[in-house]
C-alpha cells in the first residue's frame, strides 16, 4: 500500500513538472508574476511529492517488501539495516529516482534562494528545471519505475551485489549525483541568460557558489569510488580507467575548466561564448555520465538491444536537452562578442586559455577512448577496448603541464605581465623546483615522471606559499601583529583567492599521492600454508593461521598474519576470503596497515582444500596523500562558499 | 609591433599548443585499441599479430584448470566450440573465475602456441554470463556466444 502512495506522487509529481513548465511559459507570455509563483509552488511540492515516494521506497526495504520487484532485486532477508537503506540506490530504477529527488532539491532551493534578487530570471529557472524533472520523470514512470510489483511475490530477496555492501559504496553514488545535479543550477541560470539576452556576468556570478559546491560533491564522488574500488576490489589500485569512472571524470574535467574560466569573464568580461559552452557541455556529459552508468550500455551495447525503449529514450532526452542548449547558443552567438581583446599571451588571460585547453584535451581523450568501443561496435559490431596505457600516456604530460599552469596562473597580472614582474615572482619558485629534483635525485628516486612531478609540485607549491607568505607578513607589520594573526588577517580579507590556493595545496598533496603511489608501488604474490612467510619491502608477513568466520550474510576463510617490520611485530593483518549466502557469491576483502601516510595492503585471494593460500602483499608508499589531498581540496570549496559576501554579490 | 601582428602571434601560439596537445591524444589512439577476438581467430593469426595484445573471449574448459605456485599462476584451455587455446596466466584470476565458465583473458598468442595473459575479466552480470550459456553451453550460434562473453 506504501509503495502505492510512492508510486502515485512520482506520477503526480510528473504531471506537475508540466505544470511548472507551462506557468513558466505563461509568467513569460502574460509578464502577470502569479504565474511564476504558481511555478514556484509546483516546483516546491515536486520536491515534497518525490520526497514522498523516496521515503517510500525507503520503507519498502526497510520492511524488507519482496512484493516490490526492485526490492526483491536488490535486497535480502539477511541483508544489514544499514545496506537496506543504501540499496534504493543500489540499482538503476532507484538511483535515477533519487537523481531526480536531489534534482528537486536543488531546484527548490534555487528558486526560493533567488526568488527576491532574480526575479527576472525564475520563469525561465523554473521553466528549465521542471523540463529536465519532466524528462527524467517520464523515464522512471514510464520505462524504469522502482515501484513495481513481483507477483508471485518470493519468499526471499536476490540481495544486494556483495560489491555495494560497504560504507564508501553507499556515500559514492549520492556523491556523484549531487555533483552532477548541482550543475544543473548554473546550466539552467545560463540557459535563463541565453532565452533571455541577458547576457552579462550576473549569471555567473550568482551560480558561483552553486558551481563550487556541485564541483566538490563531484570531487569527493569520485575519490569515494575510488577509495572503495582500493579496498573492496583487492586489487590494490584505485583508478582503472575503467568505462564507468571515466563517464564520472569527463563532467568533472570540463566542470573544473568551466570554474576557471569564468574568472575571466567576471574580470575581464571575455570568454563569454566559451564559459557558456562550457557548463553546457559540463551538465550534458553529467547527464551522459548518469545514463552511460545506469543504462548498462558500458557493459555491453546489447543490453540496449534487451531493453532498446529505455536506450532510445534516454538517447533522446540526452539528444534533446543537448540540441536545445546548443541552439540557443549558436542563435545568440551574434550578441556575445566579447568587447575586450587579449593583449598579451604573458597575461593571466592566457594562462586560463591554455588551462582550459588542457583540461578540454583531457575531456576529449577520456569521451573518446569511452565512447569510440561503443560506436565501433554499433556499426561494424567490432568489440575492441581502450586500455589504460593510452589513458596515462596522453595524461601524464596533460597533468604536469596544468599543474605548471597552476603555479604560473594565480601570480602572473592580467593584462601584460612585464618581465620584471615575471622574475619577480617566479625566480624563486622555478629554482626551488631545480633543487627538489636534484635532492629527490640524489635519494634515490630517478623515475621520469617521479622528477618533472616532483619539480612542477614544488614550482606551484612554492609560489603559493611566497605569495601567501609576503601577504601574510605586510598584514602583520600592518596590523601590529605576528606573522600568524597576519596570515589569518590576509586570509579573511581574500578568502576567494586564498580558499581556493588552499584547493591547489589539495590538488598538489594529491598529486604526490597519486606519482608515489604509482610509480613506486610494490607488489608480491605467493602461495603459502600456515607457519610459511614472505618479504615486501621491509615487511614480512608471517601466515599463523587460517580459520573459518562469519557475519551476518556471509562465510568466509579468514587469514591470520603477523607482519614484522625488522625482528619487531608491528600489526596482525586479517584478510579474508567471503562467499556472501544469498548469491553464493565470492569476494576477496582486503586488510591494510596504513604506516607513513603509505599502506600495506594485504589480500588472500585464494584458499585451496589442502590448505595451501594465495596472498597477494602491496606497499603503496604516500597513498594516503591521494584522499588526504581531497579532503583539503573540499576544505578550502567550503572556505570559498563560506566566504562573507561581498556588496556586488 | 602592431596589433594585427600580436593577434597573429597569439593565434599561431595557441594552436600550435592546441595541435600538439591534439596530436598527444589522439596520434597514438589507432595503437592503443585492444581487439576482442576467438580462440579461432587467434588459432588463425599470422605470425605478426603475435605481438599484438588482444582480449580473447571463451569457456575455461572442465579439467583443464591447473594452478601454479611459484610464480604464482595458472593455465588452463579456452574454447569457442570450434577451436581451444591454451593459456598460461600470471597473477591472481578474479574471485568468479572458474572452470566451466565464461572468461575474458587479455594478453598475446607471443609463440604462436600458448596464449599469454596477464588479466583475467569474469565479471558477474546477467549480460556477461547468461543463463543460456550455462544451459547451451558452447552449441549457441558462434556470434551469440561472443556478445554473452564480451565485456
Amino acid at each position: 500500500m506504501i509503495i502505492e502512495i510512492g508510486h502515485f506522487s512520482v506520477i503526480v509529481a510528473l504531471v506537475l513538472s508540466v505544470f511548472g513548465m507551462a506557468s513558466a511559459a505563461l509568467a513569460l507570455k502574460t509578464r502577470n508574476p502569479d504565474w511564476a509563483r504558481s511555478g514556484r509552488m509546483a516546483v516546491t511540492l515536486i520536491f515534497v511529492l518525490l520526497g514522498v515516494g523516496m521515503l517510500s521506497l525507503v520503507y519498502a526495504f526497510i520492511i524488507r517488501d519482496f512484493s516490490v520487484l526492485y526490492v526483491a532485486n536488490n535486497s535480502n532477508s539477511k541483508l544489514p539495516f544499514f545496506y537496506t537503506v543504501a540499496a534504493v540506490w543500489g540499482g538503476h530504477e532507484g538511483s535515477l529516482l533519487l537523481w531526480v529527488f536531489i534534482l528537486s532539491v536543488f531546484s527548490t532551493l534555487a528558486v526560493w534562494l533567488h526568488w527576491r534578487t532574480q526575479p527576472a530570471i525564475m520563469p525561465y529557472l523554473i521553466g528549465v528545471e521542471s523540463a529536465i524533472i519532466f524528462g527524467f520523470l517520464c523515464l522512471i514512470v514510464f520505462l524504469s519505475s522502482p515501484f513495481e510489483r513481483l507477483l508471485p511475490v518470493p519468499l526471499d530477496g536476490k540481495d544486494l551485489n556483495p560489491l555495494l555492501q560497504d560504507p564508501a559504496m553507499v556515500m559514492h553514488p549520492p556523491m556523484l549525483y549531487l555533483g552532477y545535479v548541482g550543475f544543473s543550477i548554473p546550466f539552467s541560470f545560463a540557459m535563463a541568460a541565453l532565452f533571455s539576452g541577458r547576457l552579462g556576468e550576473e549569471w555567473i556570478k550568482v551560480t558561483q557558489r552553486w558551481s563550487m559546491f556541485a564541483w566538490m560533491c563531484l570531487t569527493t564522488g569520485i575519490l569515494l569510488g575510488g577509495y572503495w574500488a582500493y579496498y573492496e576490489l583487492g586489487w590494490g589500485g584505485y583508478w582503472g580507467w575503467d568505462p564507468v569512472e571515466n563517464a564520472s571524470f569527463m563532467p568533472w574535467l570540463v566542470g573544473t575548466a568551466y570554474l576557471h574560466s569564468v574568472l575571466v569573464q567576471e574580470k575581464r568580461k571575455m570568454f563569454k561564448v566559451w564559459n557558456l559552452f562550457l557548463i553546457i557541455v559540463t551538465f550534458s556529459l553529467s547527464l551522459i555520465g548518469t545514463f552511460l552508468v545506469r543504462s548498462g550500455v558500458l557493459t555491453s551495447v546489447h543490453s540496449f538491444a534487451t531493453d532498446p525503449e529505455r536506450g532510445l529514450y534516454i538517447l533522446i532526452f540526452v539528444g534533446t536537452v543537448i540540441g536545445i542548449a546548443f541552439g540557443a547558443l549558436i542563435l545568440r552567438s551574434n550578441k556575445l562578442k566579447s568587447q575586450v581583446e587579449m593583449d598579451s599571451l604573458v597575461s593571466r588571460e592566457s594562462i586560463f586559455l591554455f588551462n582550459n585547453l588542457f583540461f578540454l584535451v583531457a575531456a576529449a581523450t577520456v569521451f573518446l577512448g569511452t565512447l569510440y568501443p561503443l560506436i565501433l561496435e554499433t556499426l561494424q559490431n567490432a568489440k575492441v577496448t581502450v586500455g589504460p596505457p593510452y589513458y596515462n600516456a596522453v595524461f601524464m604530460p596533460i597533468a604536469l603541464g596544468l599543474l605548471f599552469l597552476m603555479g604560473v596562473g594565480p601570480y602572473i597580472p592580467w593584462r601584460k605581465a612585464s618581465v620584471a614582474s615575471l622574475k619577480k615572482s617566479f625566480s624563486t619558485p622555478l629554482l626551488a623546483g631545480a633543487v627538489i629534483v636534484v635532492l629527490l635525485f640524489v635519494t634515490g628516486i630517478h623515475n621520469l615522471y617521479a622528477l618533472a612531478g616532483g619539480y612542477v609540485v614544488t614550482f606551484a607549491g612554492m609560489a603559493i606559499v611566497l605569495d601567501f607568505g609576503k601577504i601574510s607578513q605586510l598584514y602583520a607589520q600592518r596590523n601590529g601583529s605576528n606573522i600568524f594573526q597576519g596570515s589569518l588577517a590576509a586570509f579573511t580579507a581574500n578568502q576567494r583567492r586564498y580558499a581556493s590556493m588552499l584547493t591547489h595545496i589539495g590538488v598538489l598533496v594529491l598529486v604526490v599521492g597519486i606519482i608515489a603511489s604509482t610509480v613506486y608501488q610494490t607488489e608480491k604474490v605467493v602461495s603459502m600454508r600456515v607457519g610459511d612467510e614472505f618479504a615486501i619491502g621491509d615487511y614480512r608477513m608471517k601466515l599463523t593461521k587460517i580459520h573459518e568466520v562469519a557475519g551476518g550474510n556471509w562465510n568466509a576463510q579468514e587469514g591470520v598474519f603477523q607482519v614484522f617490520k625488522g625482528e619487531d611485530l608491528v600489526t596482525e593483518l586479517r584478510p579474508q576470503k567471503r562467499i556472501y549466502s544469498a548469491t553464493q557469491t565470492p569476494t576477496t576483502e582486503s586488510a591494510i596497515y596504513a604506516t607513513n601516510m603509505g599502506h600495506v595492503f594485504l589480500t588472500m585471494p585464494e584458499v585451496s582444500e589442502d590448505g595451501v593460500a594465495v596472498a597477494r602483499g602491496v606497499l603503496n608508499p604516500l597513498v594516503l596523500w591521494v584522499w588526504g589531498g581531497g579532503v583539503i581540496m573540499g576544505l578550502g570549496v567550503i572556505l570559498n562558499i563560506l566566504r562573507p559576501r561581498k556588496k556586488e554579490e | 609591433m602592431g596589433t594585427k601582428n600580436k593577434k597573429i602571434a597569439i593565434i599561431v601560439s595557441i594552436l600550435l599548443v592546441a595541435g600538439s596537445l591534439g596530436y598527444l591524444a589522439f596520434g597514438n589512439f589507432g595503437e592503443n585499441i585492444v581487439y576482442f577476438v576467438t580462440p579461432s581467430e587467434v588459432k588463425a593469426f599470422s605470425a605478426e599479430a603475435y605481438s599484438k595484445k588482444v582480449r580473447v573471449g571463451g569457456m575455461v574448459v572442465k579439467g583443464s584448470l591447473k594452478t601454479q605456485p611459484d610464480p604464482v599462476g595458472l593455465t588452463f584451455e579456452l574454447t569457442d566450440g570450434a577451436a581451444t587455446i591454451p593459456v598460461a596466466f600470471q597473477g591472481i584470476p578474479p574471485d568468479l573465475f572458474k572452470e566451466g565458465q565464461g572468461a575474458v583473458v587479455e594478453g598475446q598468442w607471443r609463440d604462436g602456441r600458448t596464449f599469454h595473459s596477464t588479466m583475467i575479466m569474469a565479471k558477474h552480470s546477467e549480460d556477461y554470463m547468461p543463463m543460456e550459456l550455462k544451459r547451451a553451453g558452447v552449441e549457441l550460434p558462434k556470434k551469440d556466444f561472443m556478445k554473452t562473453l564480451s565485456p
